[in-house]
């Protein structure tokens, strides 16, 4: 007996179930069920169909590569009855499934954590964005003006020491300076 | 607005496209096509003349597996929606059977690649050496066109 695969959604296909197509190539397309064939004789692109398998891996939903899916494996070579490795096989059947559920959980949860770590991101984003609905901008107006105005005053008052700008003509300016500059000179000569 | 808004589905599945999704209207699969452009390219394009098909198998398609009457409709083709979008189809590795196995965990399931697809080369360019082929985009180029 053998457990087939549908080409369409990769589930199981038990003996006498779903239906089969041989392209005039010689391949063998096997569905598991009607809804599958029909999508097939649609045209459905099985990576872009959502309840696919194959759509689920091709985009990162489920895990994709593992040692452990190479155990289960198309063989067409018939094994000769033996107790005793029949006896095992079982069990490690039994261990093996247990390691990729246990992986494939994994995954998902570890895929998962992701839109956690996003969701407070985006909460944080919301709340920096709409505080004013939180805390009013208006709080606290009266006393940051009454201390902006104690500041002002203060300012004003340390202007009034300044010392009192005179209005002086251009050319008398020209001549203080003239004057300035050939006493300069004089003063070094003289310590020369 | 007194008749009814939405009409009750008398027939399911009773579409005019029933007629297209029969057997005998199969045509060419992406998986088979994809064979012929990396190996049966220059079979195709140079091909025996036979008065049986189209242009007597002279012109004809490897991407959309179509045969053509003369050079002026397969140039006109070229520039169709219907080519342009079986290109675009043909990126990405097509479906297979195999796939649908590791699909459903018999092996480690393998991503398809992208390939660069180019419209076929003509006779004159075949002769002057240009070729089919199918480049592998690289993923950080995949990005790059994307973004």
């Amino acid at each position: 007996m053998r457990i087939e695969t549908c080409y369409f959604c990769s589930s199981k296909v038990y003996p006498g179930h779903g239906i089969q197509f041989v392209r005039n190539d010689c391949k063998i397309f096997k569905f598991c069920r009607s809804k599958c064939h029909k999508a097939f004789k649609k045209r459905k692109n099985p990576r872009k169909t959502k309840w696919t398998k194959a759509a689920r891996k091709t985009n990162g939903k489920e895990l994709t590569q593992d040692p452990s899916f190479d155990f289960e494996k198309r063989r067409n070579i018939p094994v000769k009855y033996n107790r005793e490795t029949w006896k095992k096989t079982l069990e490690a059947v039994a261990r093996v499934t247990e390691i990729k559920e246990k992986r494939s959980r994994e995954f998902v949860l570890k895929r998962l954590r992701k839109g956690h770590k996003v969701e407070v991101e985006m909460d944080v984003k919301d709340v920096q964005k709409n505080i004013s609905l939180i805390r009013s901008p208006a709080a606290g107006l009266r006393e940051r003006k009454a201390k902006e105005a104690a500041q002002e005053a203060a300012m004003m008052s340390d202007e009034s020491d300044d010392e009192k700008i005179e209005y002086v003509d251009a050319r008398t300016l020209e001549k203080q300076l003239a004057e300035e500059l050939s006493s300069d000179q004089e003063m070094v000569e003289l310590n020369e | 607005m007194g008749k009814p808004q939405r009409r009750k589905k008398m027939h399911f599945g009773d579409t005019h496209l029933q007629r297209r999704w029969r057997t005998r209207n199969r045509n060419r699969d992406l998986d088979l096509i994809d064979e012929d452009l990396q190996t049966k390219s220059e079979q195709l394009i140079h091909q025996n003349v036979d008065l049986e098909k189209p242009g007597f198998a002279q012109f004809y398609c490897i991407h959309c597996a179509k045969y053509f009457i003369d050079d002026h409709s397969i140039q006109a083709h070229y520039k169709t929606k219907v080519h342009k979008r079986r290109m675009k189809a043909l990126e990405l590795e097509p479906y297979t059977i195999e796939e649908s196995e590791r699909a459903a965990g018999h092996g480690s399931f393998k991503q398809p690649l992208r390939r660069k697809i180019e419209t076929q080369p003509s006779k004159e360019e075949f002769a002057s050496g240009k070729r089919v082929t199918l480049e592998v985009v690289s993923s950080k180029e995949e990005n790059a066109m994307e973004s």
